[in-house]
């Protein structure tokens, strides 16, 4: 009995250490890429370690502020994120309040018609929003991608669920103590549904920081994109590998934000998303 | 009833209601209706009935027909490749997290989560290198001589390495999440009945994690789907077009430089639409039959 255990936990280790190693490997090859010079890559081909390490290729890279402004990109990607997160953080929350807390007739049946539309492949409704974006004159600003996103539904039925754990009671008696919906949405609920609007927070940051399809499409202005559509020009402008640092130290600086964010946020992943009670009404 | 009833509630849901309206209901209303119309984006489209779909589904002289079908059969053969994949390896890492008395667990969780956060367009440039026949890994480590971006199946294995290297981080933190729910007694009584770990695994880890399964299976199909940035980025469709998937083509004839053709592009989006409808359905009704 003792000696299973310990052969499944053994094996349970080596296939984590491998799959970890291939997993790590690929970001490892690029940061020490990045501090590589362009002949040490080309004569000698791949190695472990570089002969010299150089911190040349990021200083051409912020030199560039031309044809590949990084720090810009990630200046407008980090602004287009973080606001995007804190109003899909207002919206959704203050969306799931009415629909979980509040009593109106035929409040399911629009939760739920609502919810059914939203499953609708979104691959037809892309470029009749890219109209709508150059309608309301947000082609080439940070708005086409902050706001659109806001519609989502997915957010709101998670908040929801969570919001119908807690007891109603609570919301009676702070009634009987005079405060009225948005008092008892600030003071009580807000602080008890922090841990699923963090969850969704961090989910709609990296989702907003690593799209790539829509800011393609929506911005041809290079001093106006997010660096995951200015990383797809950086093929053509270090290309055909005759600035193999650049390119990779570019990547590396492209990574950094989200991991900080990751590092800050770890332990909030795992404990929130439970899906196991399914949908239950 | 007085008014205030309404009024209050409005004040909730209201808001978002508009960016539902905005954003997704016009959009898809108007993203069906033009495609039964010719519409160059800036104009008012023209009504043209079902000549779009006519000439996508049955004009095979035309370039539109060859590239529907070829942006299709490409996109099939990535979901049905991708999808297994992006549940089977999170699902085997999730259970090997659960173990019992395992230590480090968050670290390998931390160091397989991370290639998630990373865009897909920093992780093309690292990957593209790593591939590259004279400066790459591959090919100096474990002397392959294969040009990996434009030889069949290279162009494919690399897409779908990068996909699931990028992708398993999702499904591995909703597995775990599941497996951790699992009741300890049930796994206790199974090893009194003398259930080994594969026995367990079948009998009371898959059942009891059927809703994530079902949700993730769903919803990764549905993304495997709308693949477009791995192609674009690692092969650009090469080579021959045998990797250009059908976002990519749906992209081009909208959003290109040259005139748009956004009413046979809406033809082609509704269609795609429609086989991710179809297939989602009947994955959820299929497993959801099953496990009951």
């Amino acid at each position: 009995m003792f000696k299973k255990i310990k052969v499944s936990k053994y094996l349970a280790y080596l296939f984590l250490i491998v799959v970890s190693a291939i997993w790590t490997i690929p970001v490892i090859f690029g940061i020490v890429t990045s501090f590589r010079s362009q002949t040490e890559i080309v004569n000698e081909g791949f190695r472990l370690l570089p002969v010299n390490w150089i911190v040349d290729n990021y200083v051409a890279i912020l030199e560039n502020t031309s044809s590949a402004p990084i720090l810009q990109w990630l200046w407008n990607s980090i602004f287009i994120a973080t606001l995007h997160t804190l109003l899909v953080v207002a919206v959704i929350s203050i969306t799931g309040y009415g629909y979980s807390r509040m009593k109106f007739k035929g409040r399911d049946f629009l939760f739920f018609t609502l919810l059914a539309i939203s499953f609708f492949p979104n691959v037809v409704n892309l470029i009749p929003s890219y109209k709508i974006i150059d309608i309301l004159g947000w082609v080439n600003t940070p708005w086409a991608m902050i706001v659109p996103g806001l519609a989502g539904m997915g957010n709101i039925f998670l908040v929801r669920q969570f919001m119908r754990g807690i007891p109603m009671e609570l919301d009676e008696s702070a009634r009987v103590d005079g405060a009225g919906d948005f008092t008892i949405y600030a003071k009580v609920i807000l602080p008890l549904i922090r841990p699923v609007l963090i969850v969704c927070g961090l989910f709609s940051f990296t989702g907003s920081w690593n799209d790539f399809l829509w800011p393609v499409i929506v911005y041809t202005d290079v001093d106006k994109m997010p660096v995951t559509a200015g990383l797809l020009l950086l093929q053509d402008i270090y290309g055909n590998y005759r600035m193999i640092g650049q390119l990779m130290g570019s990547a590396i600086l492209a990574i950094i934000p989200t991991l900080l964010l990751f590092f800050f946020a770890q332990k909030y992943f795992v404990s929130a998303i439970n899906l196991n009670s399914g949908i239950k009404g | 009833m007085n008014n205030n009833n309404f009024l209050k509630p409005l004040l909730f849901v209201g808001p978002h209601i508009i960016l539902f309206i905005v954003f997704i209901l016009i959009p898809s209303v108007y993203g069906i209706y033009a495609s039964f119309t010719n519409w160059n984006l800036i104009g008012d489209p023209v009504w043209v009935g079902l000549d779009n779909y006519k000439t996508i589904l049955t004009d095979t002289d035309s370039t539109f027909y060859s590239q529907f079908f070829n942006g299709l059969k490409n996109t099939l053969l990535f979901v049905v490749f991708s999808v297994p994949l992006l549940i089977i390896i999170p699902l085997l890492i999730a259970v090997a997290l659960e173990h019992k008395d395992l230590k480090f667990t968050s670290l390998f969780q931390t160091l397989l989560y991370i290639p998630g956060l990373i865009s897909i367009s920093a992780a093309a440039l690292v990957w593209s290198l790593i591939f590259n026949k004279q400066l790459g890994v591959a090919n100096n480590l474990f002397g392959s001589e294969a040009v990996w971006q434009t030889t069949q199946p290279y162009a494919w294995i690399i897409i779908l390495i990068i996909t699931i290297w990028a992708g398993i981080g999702g499904n591995m933190i909703i597995y775990r999440a599941g497996i951790n729910g699992v009741s300890k007694d049930l796994y206790e009584s199974a090893e009194i009945d003398g259930a080994g770990p594969v026995r367990k695994f079948f009998s009371i880890t898959l059942p009891s994690i059927r809703f994530p399964l079902i949700y993730t299976m769903v919803m990764t199909t549905a993304g495997a789907f709308n693949v477009f940035a791995q192609p674009l980025m690692m092969t650009d469709g090469g080579p021959r077009q045998s990797t250009t998937v059908l976002m990519m083509y749906i992209r081009d004839l909208a959003f290109s430089h040259g005139e748009s053709i956004a009413g046979l592009a809406s033809a082609m989006a509704v269609l795609l639409g429609l086989v991710i409808l179809v297939i989602s359905a009947f994955q959820y009704y299929v497993m959801n039959r099953n496990a009951a």
